[in-house]
């Protein structure tokens, strides 16, 4: 998947970095069969690129819509939440909308990362 | 009469006077074995059956075997019950159940018995070393504060066992014995395997409600606290070695119906279908809920087991920890964890520790983020309401991890009011709200939400309502997940839903056969009579099959099978059914509907221990989160879809979340449970007319003789 998004500036790679405070966290279960749904929540970017690293034994439960204003609102990422709303607007299913938004995050993490470390 | 699947004797262990004898299992054998098995001893040899905590002198704990341990049955041979009055319930630890896998119950029927009866309470710590026929009781002080691990390695070492992977022949009489021991000389047999030891660990010894008898490196009785009661009665570990045999009355007819098994239920190994709708059927695939560590492993399984749900690592961490002892710490983890092979590692490393302490991390499944709540909220910590000096911003480490089961398995820090109860925990804190707003899931009995809401999956909370704990039997679970999974991966459904409610019906003997309603959770049938059966069926095919039988709950019942054309599971089969396995090992005749009968018997004798323990059905209730709040939609999964009918009749997998319970409802419901059961509708408790057309009648006379038996109809 191409991502397209412009590089942010260093105030804002530092809001993609860092962690939210518990009040603002956004709940985030998991499906692992046989123990079910295990809940759960998501406190950053770097914790949710883990939340939603594909594997093979359980899913990711998410409610993407408020992910995607979770992301705008409360991490202050508009055009990160305007590529996950995309996403979920053009869903074809839930599954397939959670990889593409661990692409799209994870490449917006990699530009944080880069912004961050250059103005070190 | 012959003993075919049985040893035919019982190992009584006096812990006060520290003496071991024989019983009869003759007189028990209407039970089955396992769970009915063991009630009826505890009902025998329990003098007080008033107890309302495990860890009373009077408590009986049995370790109990099957006629189908250590045999070839699929998924059935390794499994080993416990039951006793439990520890740490609320508002009673009821006389309940736990099991284990691994190969203990297998040994114990190789050393000549078919369970263990655990009475008393030792004077100092002791461990009991059984070979065949020979039961030693060994001063256990040296082994006292030591982990699991430790103590069956010290034990292994006690016994002169020769370790690593080569096979030697070890002459029984030449290992270690005790100097009192009056049986030296006798003959003795030989084997080349090691001991299968069950111990406690810092958790059981500290008689905390948390703690889990422990066998090899991870199969765990966890559930019941069972730790706390060998604890309580200071046995720190039983060390078992047999060299003997089970005789199954029909090797032809059990060898026939495990090749039908493999060759008609199993999914082909030339083309798997990795996918399929079975529970039977799966190729062995280790349920650890995080990535394998390693691609360098072996499958891992109990005796017998056709597809192995454990495996070892050549990384030596995680070994045979499966389900959810390698998720307690996942939401946590990936908090602190940089990539997923860190993530992976502190979650095995965290599954070893709770193995290492003989600690039941279910608790931790919901428990964990109301400590992590409270301690965000500013109310637990450091000179906080509920002091704790745990480092809390930590959490998410593996040495925050350490430190948390350290302080619940030593009854320090938070563990200090822990140990008795969660529940009891939050209500000394003045934390009952908590009960309310659902901060604390603790859905029924003092115990954690399992992951299978009972406002969405009714069967489950019901049934664990209805019983003494949670459930944790995966009967119908499977729809949950096959068919949520489905939709998120928007895939074709393997079978539609009539289909497959149909399919389901063909099998629910006695109650509900032909009946698909009773899968029917919709709004408009989740307080129905029809659900009322559904949760009989579960209870009762359950305490004889699961729990006595010991079929393992994660392979059975196998109602649909999408590796057969007409999708048809093993459960109930002619050719390869539950009842056909236990006849050809035990010589019984039994039908699919005798064992659900035989079930039927053993959960009315649980009752009527619940009654005497106190229990009337005005303290049958759910946490008020259940009945206040809604179960939060789309929030921790996007949907919980199952078969429900639609106003037009028509079924459709439908989401159950977004829903609460109405609580006059559920007491209607009751009502309509407790009249099918021929229970007394006004108090839960067995009718005497009930228990006489069981042959029960000694039952009723007990009840009677307490003021507790139900009243009959008029």
């Amino acid at each position: 998947m191409s991502c397209q998004l412009s590089l942010p500036d260093e105030g804002l790679s530092r809001k993609i970095l860092g962690r939210v405070s518990y009040k603002d966290r956004l709940p985030a279960g998991r499906l692992k069969p046989p123990v079910g749904i295990i809940p759960g929540d998501v406190r950053s970017l770097p914790e949710l690129d883990q939340f939603l690293s594909p594997d093979a034994a359980s899913l990711p439960g998410i409610n993407l819509k408020a992910l995607s204003e979770w992301i705008g609102g409360v991490i202050g990422d508009r055009e990160l939440a305007d590529s996950v709303q995309k996403i979920v607007n053009a869903s074809v299913s839930y599954v397939d909308d959670c990889v593409k938004i661990y692409e799209v995050v994870g490449y917006r993490l990699d530009q944080a990362r880069k912004i961050v470390k250059e103005t070190m | 009469m012959a003993n075919h699947g049985y040893t035919g004797k019982i190992l009584r262990l006096d812990m006060t006077h520290r003496k071991a004898t024989a019983i009869e299992t003759a007189p028990y054998r209407r039970w089955g074995g396992g769970h009915g098995m063991g009630a009826s001893l505890f009902w025998d040899f329990c003098k007080d059956k008033t107890i309302t905590d495990g860890r009373h002198p009077a408590n009986v704990c049995c370790v109990m075997t099957s006629p189908l341990c250590g045999t070839i049955v699929p998924s059935a041979g390794g499994r080993c019950e416990v039951v006793g009055v439990g520890v740490g319930q609320y508002p009673i630890s009821w006389f309940t159940r736990s099991s284990f896998g691994g190969r203990f119950s297998t040994m114990l029927k190789y050393a000549g018995w078919d369970g263990i009866v655990i009475e008393g309470r030792a004077d100092s710590p002791v461990w009991i070393d059984i070979r065949d026929g020979h039961v030693i009781f060994h001063d256990a002080e040296n082994l006292w504060g030591k982990d699991t691990w430790a103590t069956q390695l010290d034990i292994r070492k006690l016994l002169r066992i020769k370790g690593g992977t080569k096979t030697h022949w070890q002459d029984l009489q030449a290992l270690a014995l005790s100097e009192k021991d009056e049986s030296r000389g006798e003959d003795f047999g030989r084997t080349t395997q090691k001991p299968a030891i069950l111990c406690i660990g810092p958790a059981g010894e500290n008689q905390t409600c948390h703690a889990a008898l422990i066998h090899d490196a991870g199969n765990g009785a966890g559930q019941g606290g069972f730790g706390a009661v060998w604890g309580s009665k200071n046995l720190k570990a039983i060390s078992v070695l047999g060299t003997g045999g089970i005789k199954a009355h029909d090797p032809k007819a059990l060898l026939q119906a495990r090749m039908i098994t493999k060759e008609k239920y199993v999914t082909s190994w030339e083309t798997p279908d990795f996918g399929a709708w079975t529970r039977l059927g799966r190729l062995p695939n280790p349920i650890i809920q995080v990535p394998p560590p390693t691609s360098e492993r072996r499958p891992q399984s109990c005796q017998g087991c056709i597809n192995g749900c454990r495996a070892r690592y050549n990384v030596g961490y995680g070994n045979e920890s499966a389900c959810q002892e390698t998720s307690w710490y996942g939401p946590f983890v990936r908090k602190v964890a940089k990539t997923s092979a860190e993530n992976t590692e502190i979650n095995l490393k965290a599954a070893d520790i709770v193995q290492r302490y003989g600690f039941n991390s279910f608790v931790f499944q919901t428990g964990l983020h109301w400590l992590e709540h409270l301690y965000e909220d500013g109310v637990l910590g450091p000179g906080r309401k509920i002091p704790s000096h745990l480092p809390w911003e930590t959490i998410g480490t593996l040495d925050f991890a350490e430190k948390l089961v350290q302080a619940l398995s030593t009854r320090t820090d938070i563990g200090a009011d822990m140990a008795d109860g969660w529940v009891q925990a939050a209500l000394k804190w003045g934390r009952e709200e908590d009960l309310h707003t659902g901060a604390l899931q603790f859905s029924y009995w003092g115990v954690p939400e399992h992951g299978y809401d009972p406002r969405a999956e009714l069967e489950w909370g019901y049934g664990s309502l209805m019983g003494d704990r949670d459930t944790n039997t995966h009967c119908f679970n499977y729809i949950f997940t096959n068919v949520s999974a489905a939709f998120a991966f928007g895939k074709p459904l393997r079978i539609r839903a009539e289909e497959l409610v149909n399919l389901h019906a063909k099998k629910l003997s006695p109650y509900a056969k032909g009946r698909p309603e009773v899968l029917d959770y919709s709004d408009a049938n989740m307080y129905s009579e029809a659900v009322a059966q559904i949760v009989r069926w579960q209870q009762h095919y359950c305490r004889f099959y699961k729990n006595s039988a010991l079929y393992c709950d994660l392979k059975w019942p196998d109602f649909i099978n999408t590796n057969l054309p007409d999708l048809e599971g093993a459960t109930a089969s002619p050719d390869a059914g539950e009842h056909v396995f236990w006849n050809a090992v035990t010589g019984d005749t039994l039908t699919f509907e005798d064992g659900i009968e035989i079930g039927r018997r053993i959960w009315n004798l649980d009752n009527a221990i619940w009654v005497l323990q106190g229990r009337h059905r005005d303290m049958v209730h759910f946490a008020p989160y259940i009945y206040k709040t809604k179960y939060n939609k789309g929030e921790l999964f996007p949907f919980y879809m199952w078969p429900c009918r639609d106003d037009k009749g028509q079924w459709r997998y439908t989401d159950l979340m977004g829903r609460s319970m109405d609580k006059d409802k559920f007491e209607e419901w009751k009502t309509t449970f407790y009249r099918l059961e021929g229970w007394d509708t006004k108090t839960g408790w067995p009718k005497r007319s009930t228990l006489e057309k069981m042959d029960m009648g000694f039952v009723a006379d007990a009840l009677q003789a307490a003021g507790r038996l139900g009243e009959e109809e008029s």
